[in-house]
C-alpha cells in the first residue's frame, strides 16, 4: 500500500497581488515519502511561487490570492499557520544571506527548534545531527558570515533538517553559488536523496548538477499549467524538443546529444549527464567532424586559434595591465589582487573565471577605474582610468556592475540615458534621437517611461548594459552578469554581448558559469588567490588543467569529450559551436 | 552579493559563545539589566551637576570598575587611562572657549588669571574650569554607559529583555537579526557609491550635490533593503517563527543575588558621590 503523500495540490492557482493572471494555474499533484521531484518551467511560470505556497508563505506571508487547495501532511495550508505547517515542510531559499538570523553556526541551526518549543536536550541533539549531516558541526562557533556561499546555503540546508520535517522544499539553491559550491551542496542534496528519509522538491536551473539526484520531473508551461510529469528519463528524454522549444533549461548533455541526433549521428537515448554523453559517443562507430574552433576576428575574417597565425594578426591592444596590486579597505587591508599582468586586444570576449574571492570583481574594478588607483599601470586605449573624469572615462569603458539597480539615478529609462548623454555633452537637440536609438538597440522602446526600478530582471540588465555605452565606449566590462539569474536570461544577455562584440566592441565579463564562458568568449582568464594563473585561447583553457587548479569545474560539455577513446578528433570539443551543423550532417 | 559576509571582521564574533572569563571579571557574569540599572540614577544625577568633583567621582568609579571587573585588551586600558584625562583635557578647553564670559562670576579668583588673549578676547580659569567639568560630564556619562556597553554581548542584552524584562521576543530576536543587516548595507552603500561614480554623477560639490547623491544612493539602497527585509522575513517564519507565545531558550538570563548586590552597592556609592559633591561645593 503506498503511503499517504506528504503534499496534496489540487488545481493550484496562485495571482500575485497586482498581476493580471494566476501563475501557476491549475497545478494538481502528489509528493510521497522518499520522492525527489525537481520543478522545472521556463521564467515567469511560476515555480518559485508554487514552493511558497507549500508551507503556507501563500498565502500567509506573501501578499498573493490562491485558489485550490494545498494539503500538508492532511492539513490544509488555509488553515493553519507557516510556524504550523514549518513542522511538515522546510524551506531551503535562493539567497544564503537572506537565511541568516543569529550569530553562530550553531545558534542558526538551533533557531527553528527552539521556536518550536522543544526541550534544550533535544534542540542540541537535532542541531548536531544536522550539522553533522552537512559537515558543519566543527565550525559551529563560527560567525556565519565567514562561511564560504557554499557552507552558508549548506547552513540553511541543516537549519531546514533540523526542523526535522519529511518534506525538503529548495529553491533555486545554488544559483548565487560558484562551482565549488553547487558541488558541496550537491554532496549534501545527493546523501539526502539516498537515504529517502526525505522527500524533496527542488527548483532549479542548473540542471547538470541537479539531474542526477531526481527521480521526478513536474514542468510547468509558461502559462503555469502542467505540461509533463513522470520519471526524469521519461521526461526529459522524450520530450526534450518540446522543453527546448518551451525555453525549459536543459542538461548541457541533453542538448548536445539533440543537436548530433540533427546532425545524422545516431545518439539514443538522448544523454542526461557527461557520463553519459560519453558513453553515447563512444558507442558511435563514425562520428561527425567537430567544427575546428574558429576565432572570429573583429573584421570578419576567420582565423584559426594557432598561436602563429595570432601573431600574424596583431590587433592592437584595448587594455594592459602591468603589475597591477589592490588591497581591499586601504593600505594595511588584505591583497585582493597581487601582482597582475593582463593584455586585451581590442575585440576580445574575454571571461575571467575563479571561485568567490579570487579577486575578480576587484581586478575588473582596477581595470575600469571603478576604485582609487592600484599599484601598477593600468592602460586603457591610452588611459589611466583611476585619473581620467569620469567623462573620458565613460568614453573608453563602460562598467556594468552585478545589481542593475545600484547604477541607475534617474526616474525613467529615457531619462536614464539621457543622463549619460548630457554628461558627454551632447546638444539638446541631439539627444533625443539618440536616446531613440539606443532604446531601439536594445529592445526598450515601449518602456521609456517606465521606472528602471520597474522593469524585469532582464530589462534591468539591457538598460544598464544601455548606459554604459552611452558614450560610445570601445570596451565593456560587466561584473558577473548572469549571477543569480535563470540561465534563459543568461544567454539572452550573453546573445547581446555576442553582437556587441562582432560588432567590434571589447567584452570583459567576470563569470563562474563555465559553460556560458565556453560558447561565448574567445579568450579566458584563470584568476585563483589574487594572480592570473594562467590566460589564453578558450579552447585552450578549457582543455588544459588550469581550470581545475583554479578549483573550478570543467564544463559539462569538455568533461564529456576530455576523455573520449574512440574519437580523439573531439577531445577538444569544449563549446556548442563546435558541434555539427544539421548543415554538413551525415559526412 | 558574493563579498557583503568578507566584510565582517572575522576575529571575534560577539554572537559565539564566549570564552569562559575568570571570576574577578565579575562584570561579564551580572545580568546586563543590572549593568543598566546600576549607573542609570547617576547619569541622570550628573546632567543637573555643574561641579567638578560629582564627574570626577563617577569618572574614577567607571574606570575603577571597568579596569578591575572587565575583560579588557590591552588597547582599550590605554585608551581608557590615557584617552580619558586627555579627552576630557582637550574637550574642556573647546567647551571653555564656547562659554559665555557673562555669566561667569567675575569676582572670583579664577575669572582674573588669564590663560590666552587675543586682542579684545580673554580665555580665563574660570571660562576653563566650566569647560571642563562640561567635559567631565560627558566622560562620566560615556564610561558609565562602557560599564554595561564593553562587557555585553547584543545577544545578551536580548535574552535578558525577553527572559527578565518581558519584551516580546519576537521583537527581541527581529531586532537581533536586523543588526545582521547592518555591515551589509555598509557594503550595499560602497558598491552604489562606486557605480555612481562610474556614471560620473557625483562631480558637483558643495551641500546640495551631497543632498543630492545621499538622495540618489537612498532610493536603490532602500529597494534592496526592502527585499532583503522581505525574505529574511519569509525565511524565519518558515522556521517556525512566532509559532508559541515563548521560545525554547538555551541559555538561561537569570536574576541572582549578585545582581541586586551590584545595583545596591552601586546605588549606595552613587549617593556617597554626590553628597560628597555637595559638600566639596
Amino acid at each position: 500500500m503506498p503511503a499517504a503523500p506528504l503534499l496534496e495540490l489540487d488545481a493550484v492557482r496562485i495571482r500575485h497581488e497586482g498581476a493580471s493572471r494566476a501563475t501557476p494555474d491549475g497545478v494538481s499533484l502528489d509528493v510521497r515519502a522518499g520522492e525527489v521531484v525537481l520543478l522545472l518551467g521556463p521564467s515567469g511560470c511560476g515555480k518559485s511561487t508554487l514552493t511558497l505556497a507549500l508551507d503556507g508563505l501563500v498565502p500567509h506571508a506573501v501578499a498573493a490570492e490562491l485558489a485550490g487547495t494545498v494539503r500538508v501532511a492532511g492539513l490544509d495550508t488555509r488553515e493553519h499557520p507557516v510556524a504550523e505547517l514549518s513542522e511538515h515542510v522546510a524551506m531551503v531559499f535562493q539567497d544564503p544571506d537572506a537565511q541568516v538570523v543569529t550569530g553562530t553556526v550553531l545558534d542558526e541551526v538551533a533557531f527553528g527548534p527552539e521556536n518550536l518549543l522543544l526541550p534544550v536536550e533535544w534542540v542540541l541533539e537535532r542541531a548536531e545531527r544536522a550539522l553533522k549531516l552537512v559537515g558543519l558541526w566543527d565550525r559551529r562557533g563560527d560567525n556565519p558570515d565567514v562561511l564560504s556561499g557554499g557552507g552558508r546555503q549548506r547552513l540553511a540546508i541543516a537549519c531546514a533538517l533540523a526542523l526535522a520535517s519529511p518534506v525538503l522544499v529548495l529553491d533555486e539553491p545554488t544559483a548565487n553559488l560558484d562551482p565549488a559550491g553547487i558541488d558541496e551542496v550537491y554532496a549534501v542534496l545527493r546523501e539526502l536523496a539516498s537515504e529517502r528519509d526525505h522527500a524533496i522538491v527542488l527548483v532549479e536551473h542548473n540542471l547538470d548538477a541537479a539531474v542526477d539526484i531526481v527521480d521526478r520531473v513536474v514542468v510547468l508551461d509558461a502559462a503555469g499549467r502542467v505540461l509533463a510529469d513522470g520519471p526524469v528519463g521519461e521526461v526529459l528524454r522524450r520530450r526534450a524538443a518540446e522543453l527546448a522549444e518551451l525555453g525549459v533549461w536543459l542538461p548541457v548533455s541533453t542538448l548536445a546529444g539533440m543537436r548530433l541526433r540533427a546532425a545524422g549521428a545516431p545518439i539514443d537515448p538522448l544523454p542526461l549527464t557527461p557520463s553519459e554523453l560519453a558513453a553515447a559517443l563512444e558507442a558511435v562507430d563514425a562520428l561527425p567532424a567537430p567544427v575546428p574552433e574558429v576565432v572570429e576576428r573583429v573584421d570578419g575574417t576567420p582565423a584559426s586559434k594557432s598561436p602563429a597565425s595570432e601573431g600574424a594578426a596583431p590587433r592592437p591592444a584595448a587594455i594592459t595591465v602591468r603589475d597591477c596590486s589592490v588591497r581591499r579597505g586601504g593600505r594595511r587591508g588584505p591583497v585582493v589582487v597581487d601582482g597582475v599582468d593582463l593584455d586585451v586586444a581590442s575585440g576580445d570576449f574575454l571571461a575571467i573565471v575563479g571561485t568567490n574571492g579570487a579577486g575578480k570583481t576587484t581586478l575588473v574594478q582596477a581595470i575600469a577605474g571603478v576604485i582609487p588607483a592600484p599599484r601598477g599601470t593600468v592602460d586603457v586605449l591610452g588611459m589611466d582610468p583611476s585619473r581620467a573624469s569620469a567623462r573620458d572615462r565613460a568614453r573608453r569603458i563602460g562598467f556594468v556592475f552585478q545589481n542593475p539597480e545600484h547604477q541607475f539615478i534617474a526616474h525613467t529609462v529615457a531619462d536614464e540615458l539621457d543622463l549619460g548623454f548630457r554628461l558627454q555633452g551632447v546638444p539638446d537637440d541631439e539627444r533625443p534621437a539618440e536616446i531613440e536609438r539606443m532604446l531601439r538597440r536594445f529592445g526598450l522602446e515601449q518602456l521609456r517611461g517606465q521606472h528602471p526600478f520597474l522593469l524585469s530582471g532582464g530589462q534591468k540588465r539591457r538598460l544598464s548594459v544601455g548606459t554604459a555605452l552611452v558614450a560610445g565606449a570601445p570596451v565593456l566590462v560587466l561584473d558577473e552578469p548572469t549571477f543569480g539569474q535563470d540561465r534563459a536570461r543568461a544567454s539572452e544577455l550573453l546573445g547581446i554581448l555576442g553582437r556587441l562584440n562582432a560588432e567590434g566592441t571589447t567584452v570583459i565579463i567576470v563569470s563562474h558559469d563555465l559553460q556560458l564562458v565556453a560558447d561565448h568568449a574567445n579568450r579566458v582568464a584563470v584568476m585563483q588567490g589574487g594572480r592570473i594563473i594562467g590566460a589564453g585561447p578558450t579552447g585552450e583553457v578549457l582543455e588544459g588543467p588550469l581550470i581545475e587548479a583554479a578549483g573550478l569545474r570543467h564544463p559539462p560539455l569538455a568533461r564529456a569529450t576530455r576523455s573520449l577513446v574512440r574519437h580523439p578528433e573531439w577531445q577538444h570539443v569544449t563549446r556548442m559551436s563546435q558541434l555539427p551543423r544539421p548543415g554538413r550532417a551525415a559526412a | 552579493m558574493t563579498t557583503a559576509g568578507s566584510t565582517v571582521a572575522a576575529s571575534r564574533n560577539p554572537y559565539a559563545e564566549q570564552a569562559p572569563v575568570p571570576t574577578a571579571r565579575f562584570l561579564h557574569g551580572l545580568n546586563p539589566l543590572a549593568k543598566l540599572a546600576a549607573p542609570l540614577p547617576a547619569m541622570i544625577l550628573i546632567l543637573f551637576t555643574r561641579d567638578l568633583a560629582t564627574p570626577l567621582g563617577f569618572v574614577v568609579l567607571a574606570l575603577a570598575l571597568l579596569l578591575v571587573g572587565a575583560r579588557l585588551r590591552a588597547p582599550a586600558v590605554v585608551a581608557l587611562l590615557i584617552g580619558t584625562p586627555l579627552g576630557v583635557a582637550v574637550l574642556g578647553v573647546t567647551f571653555g572657549v564656547w562659554v559665555d564670559p557673562a555669566r561667569l562670576d567675575d569676582a572670583s579668583t579664577a575669572a582674573s588669571i588669564v590663560l590666552l588673549e587675543v586682542g579684545e578676547w580673554r580665555f580665563t580659569l574660570a571660562a576653563y574650569l566650566v569647560g571642563l567639568a562640561t567635559a567631565l560630564r560627558v566622560a562620566s556619562i560615556v564610561l558609565l554607559s562602557l560599564i554595561a556597553g564593553l562587557t555585553t554581548t547584543g545577544p545578551e542584552l536580548v535574552r535578558a529583555l525577553v527572559q527578565n524584562l518581558r519584551v516580546p521576543y519576537r521583537l527581541g530576536y527581529t531586532a537581533l537579526a536586523a543588526l545582521r543587516f547592518v555591515p551589509r548595507f555598509r557594503h550595499e552603500l560602497d558598491v552604489i557609491r562606486a557605480a555612481h561614480r562610474v556614471r560620473g554623477i557625483d562631480t558637483g560639490r558643495g551641500p546640495v550635490a551631497a543632498v543630492r547623491r545621499s538622495i540618489s544612493y537612498a532610493i536603490p539602497l532602500l529597494a534592496s533593503a526592502i527585499r532583503h527585509a522581505e525574505r529574511v522575513a519569509l525565511a524565519m517564519e518558515a522556521r517556525a517563527f512566532g509559532a508559541h507565545h515563548t521560545r525554547t531558550e538555551r541559555t538561561v538570563s537569570g536574576w541572582r543575588l549578585p545582581d541586586t548586590v551590584f545595583v545596591a552597592a552601586f546605588w549606595l556609592v552613587t549617593a556617597a558621590i554626590v553628597w560628597w559633591g555637595l559638600l566639596a561645593a
